[in-house]
């Protein structure tokens, strides 16, 4: 069964390569590289006996003031298994791996992804195995028209629930929600 | 301001325009502005503005002019730093790094401390890993901007790549205690990380462990830090420390094998007995976790090995985990395992069918399976049987298993892949067009598809087959290409040079190699990246990588095609377009010259659309990268084919030197180039990996006769001898005596057999018929193993290429192929008539064009 480890530079040309295989949405070497080199904690790999990369989760940090609100938080940028290498429960522990460094290194409250409209086996792992929920519809966000469900994980019950220290615990355990919290000073407001 | 020729007021405020034009991407305007100084007769000839005109035109890649202005400007004020910065700038923009460097260094003569110049030089120098240069630039910046955080993270980092630690230590050291704490700064931890990986590197683990504790707090990558200290543990013998570490470890992520192997060295375990203790232990800690559950296999054998992996396999039958047999299969190395598996597998199939359960009435394993059971075990039980040969049994499996679950996609891969192995890619690739149909949201079997459409040389099936996936609006090649898809370009060039597309080929093979050029190129925004964002271990990691990059496989792959290639256009070169042309055609019937003149025409046409659709986007994107063009036709007539299989060859034998194949390489390459002691170094490398690697023996046997046995006088005939002596362990020995002597030490291969009578028909043309004999395997009662289907197929291209002569008796070839067909009767090329079993596919035009190419 694979092997789930933090990427090392070594890794992110194989990235590629899986990537390439599986998923639509491909990515030039450098763009992995700024990954690798921005985020080295965030992005794992799952790697068989033979040492081939059969699965990866590509991840950032959106910083910031970057956007409009001010919560770091993390960003799946891609996330894959190989056909030959699902129902193993891969994904998931590849996403949990890298969540726990977004809080861990980053201070990251939530984690957010875009996932296609159409792709319903992937929405179905979102939701229903890895706890995120729909925020939000980006409209032809894709290349060729499609539009994408934006989602997000809230990491604070993550976090609690296997006791991780934050990078920085007083801000963190401020507010709990990322997506929640404009939701919430806007009904502030309004009372 | 150039002191050699000074502007007045007003045109010296416009210069300064033109620089803020230049950092602000304002090309045009700049040019405006450049021009109401040159239009001066008294400042024509002004050099700093004839050189920023320069590096204004190559902005707009003008690249002529450009060069012409600033070659102007350099030659009017030779003095400038400005003119020798730009002409420096020019030289970078062409990756002429050397020249670049250069110029800087000129430049600096005339304005030693000139920031800019020095940090564009420091980055070239590192791009280049001149260490020394680096490390002198470095330091001069950090005079120069001591209070600025990249000169001491440059500096120290200049120091670490020298192997000199305690100067980055101390460097680092210092310019902590300068910086302001604040409360969390990740920027920090990852400085402090880096300081204890340079520490680590020097091997100096007990200070590892002193800062370890003293900067834990500031630390946030607590991964990184556990994995460090366990192994700093581990290395101090500190065995109890590191085993508490690895529990955490482990417990953070039961999935990571390093961290039980870690585990197994802090618990000191070297019985495997122990080891699988120990991963039971943690198996039942962490019942969820598979990697104790599957490493204990690694580490067992016989009767445990038995009874665990019928655990292994029973639970992910019951669970349905497609993965099964590959992960099982690097177990199959040992054929005692293999037996294993096989009987186990047997009675699941047999109890399945009969009482739904894994074994018969009584066992423990007597409990009712799942339906789904039924057809995990046939996929495991079809791929069991392919991998040990048995293609007719996997395929009976298979079938069943598609009549069980005709939805299961995974099903019609595992057939497509036996008939793959079975040497029939035409069924294979029926097999996986369902496959994909049934799936045509799903990218992996796309691939696998097109993959195979390559393999069985279906070009355009391919290509149109991935434009499923690639965006619109432009070809699935230039997508593909891109985005960097090696695999594909490598396949495609596969593809090609069965074809006889050499020139095709080739341009595949480039466009992998200018990835990797890409990709070392992409380094050097990261050069200043990662200093600011201080992810300096990465970085580090980086530049390593980079240092090998092209030992990665798919530059392997891509290079092997493309020396084979050149190889091929070496010993016979293609004559021009229209002799060629006039000679193919006079070989082809009416309707099949009919066919190739309306795809030729088809192919202009293409040519002449792709030429507008190109003209009309360079017009659209001016600051798009013009590269030179690979040219199929340009390739494939080399002017020296050898000096670019050589360009190719470099790296493998620099970064790949491991593979026999690297050097089997270079010796048919050196054969060519007629350099005795290369060729000799190519057969040492080659000896020491794989003594008796039949290839290996050809070549030894060519060197012997060919070259040893010339007059080689002097030096070169003196070392030739010794080395020679000693690859032949000291005995003086004619090729004709080593071939017999290697044909009677591996007379039960037929590897080894192919490759003796290949040489003994090269050393006695009059030996043919002996010759041949060696290569009838049915014949042969003395050969036991290697009668590959691959095999066969290679001496069936000999035979036909006329390696073993005119073979005057057709009857042969006739008969070798019967043989063949007989033992792979599945295979393609053994079919008497040429024609392919399997129905035909998808497009009948590509099988034309197939048949064209193939008859030529």
């Amino acid at each position: 069964m694979a092997s789930i480890r933090c990427a090392t530079t070594e890794d992110l040309m194989n990235m590629q390569h899986c990537n390439l295989l599986c998923l639509p949405e491909n990515y030039q070497m450098k763009y992995y590289f700024y990954h690798g080199l921005s985020w080295p904690q965030l992005s794992y790999v799952a790697e068989d006996e033979r040492g081939d990369i059969v699965g990866y989760v590509l991840a950032k940090m959106e910083e910031e003031n970057e956007r409009d609100d001010a919560e770091p938080h993390g960003h799946i940028t891609s996330l894959a298994v190989k056909r030959s290498h699902r129902r193993c429960g891969l994904a998931k522990k590849l996403m949990d791996q890298s969540s726990r460094a977004m809080v861990e290194c980053f201070n990251a409250r939530y984690v957010s992804l875009h996932v296609r409209r159409s792709n319903r086996a992937a929405l179905n792992l979102y939701q229903n195995t890895l706890g995120f929920a729909t925020c939000g519809i980006e409209a032809k966000y894709y290349a060729d028209g499609e539009d994408a469900f934006a989602m997000q994980r809230d990491l604070g019950k993550f976090a609690s629930e296997l006791n991780l220290t934050p990078a920085n615990p007083e801000t963190f355990n401020q507010v709990r929600t990322g997506g929640k919290k404009k939701e919430n000073l806007a009904h502030d407001q309004t009372v | 301001m150039s002191p050699n020729q000074p502007l007045p007021q007003k045109e010296n405020a416009v210069f300064k325009k033109i620089l803020r034009c230049y950092e602000n991407k304002q090309y045009k305007n700049g040019l405006k502005l450049a021009k109401q100084i040159l239009s001066n007769p008294k400042y024509a000839e002004h050099g700093e503005t004839l050189a920023m005109k320069g590096l204004l035109l190559n902005c707009l890649r003008r690249k002529d002019e450009a060069y012409e202005h600033v070659k102007r400007g350099l030659k009017s004020d030779v003095k400038s730093h400005v003119c020798w910065h730009v002409f420096g700038l020019l030289q970078r923009s062409d990756r002429k790094y050397d020249e670049a460097i250069r110029a800087y260094r000129n430049a600096l003569k005339c304005d030693s401390d000139h920031i800019q110049i020095l940090r564009d030089l420091s980055l070239l120098q590192i791009q280049m890993r001149d260490l020394e240069g680096y490390k002198e630039t470095r330091h001069k910046l950090f005079t120069l901007r001591p209070t600025q955080k990249a000169s001491w993270i440059g500096l120290a980092m200049s120091y670490h790549l020298l192997d000199d630690h305690e100067m980055a230590v101390k460097l680092i050291d210092e310019f902590l205690k300068i910086q302001n704490k604040t409360s969390y700064d990740y920027e920090q931890s990852e400085l402090l990380l880096y300081e204890l990986q340079i520490i680590f590197e020097s091997g100096n683990y007990v200070e590892v462990l002193q800062r370890m504790d003293h900067n834990a707090g500031l630390i946030y990558d607590k991964l990184s830090l556990m994995e460090m200290r366990a192994e700093v543990y581990l290395r101090l013998e500190k065995f109890d420390l590191a085993e508490k570490l690895y529990n955490e470890l482990i417990t953070r992520n039961p999935e990571n094998k390093a961290f039980y192997y870690g585990m197994m060295k802090a618990r000191c375990l070297d019985k495997d007995e122990d080891k699988v203790a120990m991963l039971e232990e943690f198996s039942k800690k962490f019942p969820r976790a598979q990697i104790p559950r599957r490493l204990p296999l690694n580490m067992s054998s016989g009767e445990t090995f038995r009874s665990l992996v019928d655990d292994y396999m029973r639970r992910a039958i019951t669970k349905g985990v497609p993965p099964l047999f590959v992960d099982l299969k690097p177990l199959y190395a040992d054929p005692q395992n293999v037996k294993i598996i096989e009987e186990l597998i047997e009675m699941y199939l047999q109890n399945l069918v009969i009482s739904s359960t894994f074994e018969s009435a009584g066992g423990d394993g007597a409990e009712l399976q799942p339906v789904t059971s039924v057809v995990w075990t046939l996929y495991l039980a079809c791929q069991h049987f392919d991998h040990i040969g048995d293609t007719k049994r996997a395929l009976e499996l298979v079938e069943r298993a598609i009549e069980h679950t005709p939805t299961l996609i995974e099903l019609y891969l595992a057939k497509a892949k036996f008939y793959k192995h079975a040497g029939n890619m035409i069924g294979a690739v029926q097999c996986l067009d369902e496959a994909q149909a049934l799936d045509t949201a799903d990218r992996y079997i796309n691939s696998k598809c097109a993959k195979y459409m390559l393999k069985a040389k279906l070009l355009d099936e391919a290509e149109a087959m991935c434009a499923k996936f690639t965006r619109e609006n432009v070809s699935a090649m230039e997508n593909l290409n891109e985005m960097q898809c090696m695999w594909f370009q490598t396949e495609c060039a596969n593809a090609y040079s069965k074809l006889n597309r050499y020139g095709d080929a080739l341009k595949k093979c480039h466009e992998v190699d200018r990835h990797f050029v890409e990709i070392i190129e992409d380094q050097f925004d990261f050069h200043t990246y990662c200093m600011r964002k201080t992810t300096l271990r990465s970085y580090i990691g980086l530049l390593r990588l980079e240092d090998v990059v092209r030992g990665h496989p798919f530059y392997f792959k891509a290079a092997r095609i493309a020396i084979k290639t050149y190889l091929r256009l070496h010993d016979h070169p293609l004559n021009d377009k229209k002799a060629e042309q006039d000679q193919l055609e006079s070989t082809l019937s009416k309707s099949e010259l009919k066919k190739l003149r309306s795809k030729q025409k088809k192919a202009q046409e293409k040519v002449r659309q792709d030429e507008k659709e190109n003209k009309d986007k360079k017009v659209a994107n001016d600051d798009e990268k013009l590269e030179d063009t690979l040219n199929p036709e340009k390739l494939e007539r080399p002017e020296n084919p050898l000096e670019e299989a050589i360009r190719f060859l470099k790296p493998l034998q620099e970064l790949s030197p491991k593979n026999i194949e690297t050097h089997l390489l270079a010796y048919e390459i050196y054969m060519r180039t007629g350099k005795p002691l290369l060729m000799l170094q190519c057969l040492k490398r080659a000896h020491r990996l794989q003594p008796d690697h039949p290839q290996l023996h050809v070549c030894l046997a060519h060197f012997v006769s060919k070259v040893a046995n010339q007059d080689l006088t002097g030096p070169v005939g003196a070392v030739v001898e010794k080395q020679l002596s000693s690859l032949l362990s000291g005995k003086q020995k004619s090729a004709k005596d080593l071939n017999s002597d290697f044909l009677q030490q591996h007379r039960d291969s037929y590897a080894h057999a192919v490759a003796a009578a290949t040489v003994l028909y090269e050393l006695d043309k009059t030996k043919q018929s002996e010759a041949l004999k060696l290569l009838n395997f049915e014949a042969d009662p003395l050969i036991k193993h290697g009668v590959t289907r691959e095999r066969c197929e290679e001496v069936m291209e000999l035979l036909e290429s006329g390696a073993f002569g005119a073979i005057g008796d057709a009857e042969y070839l006739k008969a070798f192929k019967n043989s063949c067909a007989r033992r792979f009767p599945l295979a393609e090329v053994f079919q008497a008539t040429g024609v392919i079993s399997a129905p035909r596919p998808a497009s009948a035009d590509a099988t034309a064009d197939r048949q064209i190419s193939q008859d030529v």
